[in-house]
């Protein structure tokens, strides 16, 4: 099986990417850091024999995109499923947040999402069931003050894998969209997630334990995956409640939990 | 002057292992992860033995890239200030975790710090164990007792658990001492594996989690770092090689029947292929 995985160098990316290649599947690997996406790599290739393929790319960029594509064509390289888990995020309330950031994690976490995967889509193996994994969060589930620019891009995904994966029912394809609450990927996520306390640990699940659960889902044909059985009650809720009742006991936890460990850069919970 | 290396050298065990082979006249090159951690070290050492010869370097041995980088380093050092032999190496340097993490390798970073980078960074530096006949010394642990090695997924990605991983990795060094010991004792070279006991050092403090939730009621119940630091100093000083394997309070121990030859070699080529090595290629 031939696998295209965005955003593979790091946290949940590179546990697919370990998760694929332990099944034996060919990667390719793209990532904006070459340095780790050459070190993840090595690494596969020595732990597991596999193919992997890697090349990096800014997922933001055009250019950059266009150029990847051309290497793809160039080396006629089609494939059977795409992981689409490249993805940022930045803390803070709204009126806190640069305004080129906020632009950041629409172009990342959705433009970029669809620019490929439109690309992708036309590069299908012939003849060979497709699959593709979007990364949405158990944030798409709730209004998300204090969160908002991170939770309404990911409420897009995951109704756009919900349409997408009825229009490419016909055609052989399953469309998984991933809702995960917390996961410990970094030192970063490790204190968000120790700062929301006991509400924090009990969101939290296994990384290796989503990659693989997750790759499972996808091929098993299933729509969509909220990891743990607290997250998917959570979810619920997020459907019964009224709106705004939710919004503020969101407000409620998430600005004790920022207000802990703000100060720590670049702290996301994914 | 005899140099010694030792890893994790910033705090705890290391750093008191580094001080006391600092009074005893021993040339030290010391470990850590950050530059400030280093020069704080390094102070403190001053502090104690004024004018120690002791330098430090700072990497990040989790990563394989870190420990090559280092061992260039290191390797430039000895050859310039040791005459190209290496005395001893103390492969201190580990880590506890709650929850899978991977390295830059998609390593499990238990197994990834607490053998691999021994294993890696004892590689490059081999030559120069090789040349003054030297010591490996590995930070090891009771709790390897009862453990086994999980051969098919020996990162525990498909059944991860902290203590699982913990005493997989401290059985590892158990069996990578014993490996090195049946290939190299010939040459000159000999392992060891230091058990510390129950230590009150940090390195369950900066996790979350199981990790975390144990280790604050272990802690007050362990003995100061100096403690075990005297049996790394045992082990680096004696005038002749100490011929067991395992000590603790500068005694040999009995450990697990799950480390022999058979067991050792296994996990010796495994670890070659991981790190993307070949020891049988060293030469002094």
């Amino acid at each position: 099986m031939n696998v295209m995985i965005m955003g593979a160098a790091g946290g949940l990316g590179r546990a697919m990417a370990v998760e694929c290649a332990r099944r034996g599947y060919h990667l390719f690997l793209t990532d904006l850091d070459e340095q780790a996406l050459l070190c993840i790599k090595a690494g596969l290739e020595r732990r597991f024999r596999t193919t992997v393929v890697a090349k990096a790319c800014d997922l933001t960029d055009g250019g950059s995109v266009d150029a990847m594509l051309c290497f793809l064509d160039r080396n006629g390289l089609k494939f059977d499923m795409l992981l689409n888990i490249a993805g940022t995020d930045f803390e803070g309330s709204f009126l806190s947040r640069e305004r080129e950031k906020i632009v950041q994690i629409i172009a990342l976490n959705d433009a970029a999402t669809l620019r490929i995967t439109h690309a992708i889509l036309h590069r299908r193996r012939q003849g060979r069931r497709f699959v593709t994994l979007f990364v949405s969060s158990l944030a798409s589930m709730f209004p998300m003050p204090l969160k908002a620019t991170y939770a309404a891009p990911k409420r897009f995904l995951l109704d756009f894998a919900t349409a997408l994966r009825q229009e490419l029912k016909g055609q052989n394809a399953n469309v998984l969209v991933l809702c995960p609450g917390g996961m410990v990927t970094n030192d970063a996520s490790a204190a968000a997630i120790a700062a929301q306390g006991i509400w924090g640990t009990l969101t939290t699940n296994p990384l290796e334990v989503v990659a693989r659960k997750a790759l499972d889902h996808a091929l098993h044909g299933k729509r969509c995956y909220i990891p743990g059985v607290l997250n998917r009650m959570l979810s619920v809720l997020g459907k019964i409640l009224p709106p705004p009742w939710v919004a503020a006991a969101v407000y409620w936890r998430w600005h004790r939990a920022q207000r802990k460990w703000l100060n720590v850069p670049n702290a996301h919970a994914r | 002057m005899q140099t010694v290396i030792v890893t994790g050298a910033t705090s705890g065990i290391g750093l008191e292992t580094a001080r006391l082979l600092a009074q005893h006249g021993m040339r030290i090159i010391g470990v850590g992860r950050t530059e400030a951690h280093c020069a704080q070290a390094k102070q403190s050492i001053l502090s104690s033995v004024p004018d120690a010869p002791i330098h430090f370097y700072a990497a990040d041995l989790m990563q394989r890239r870190e420990v090559l980088r280092l061992g260039a380093l290191l390797a430039h050092d000895l050859e310039g200030n040791s005459d190209g032999r290496l005395f001893a190496l103390i492969n201190n340097a580990g880590c506890a975790r709650s929850w899978y993490r991977t390295t830059e390798d998609g390593y499990e970073q238990q197994f990834a710090l607490n053998h691999l980078a021994g294993f890696l960074l004892t590689y490059t530096l081999l030559p120069f164990l090789l040349h003054a006949g030297g010591r490996v010394i590995m930070t090891g642990s009771q709790s390897h007792k009862g453990a086994k090695v999980y051969w098919q997924d020996v990162m525990l990605s498909r059944n991860y658990h902290p203590l699982r991983a913990y005493k997989q990795s401290k059985l590892c060094n158990l069996l990578f001492a014993q490996a090195l010991n049946d290939r190299y004792a010939a040459h000159g070279i000999r392992a060891y594996v230091v058990d510390p006991g129950l230590v009150n050092t940090d390195i369950g403090t900066k996790e979350q989690g199981i990790v975390r939730f144990a280790w604050r009621f272990r802690k007050p119940f362990g003995v100061p770092p100096a403690i075990p630091a005297q049996t790394f100093d045992f082990l680096c000083r004696a005038q002749e090689h100490p011929p067991g394997l395992y000590y603790a309070l500068c005694r040999e121990k009995p450990y697990s029947s799950a480390v022999g030859k058979e067991q050792a070699e296994r996990l010796f080529i495994l670890s070659e292929q991981l790190c993307g090595i070949t020891y049988g290629e060293v030469r002094a």
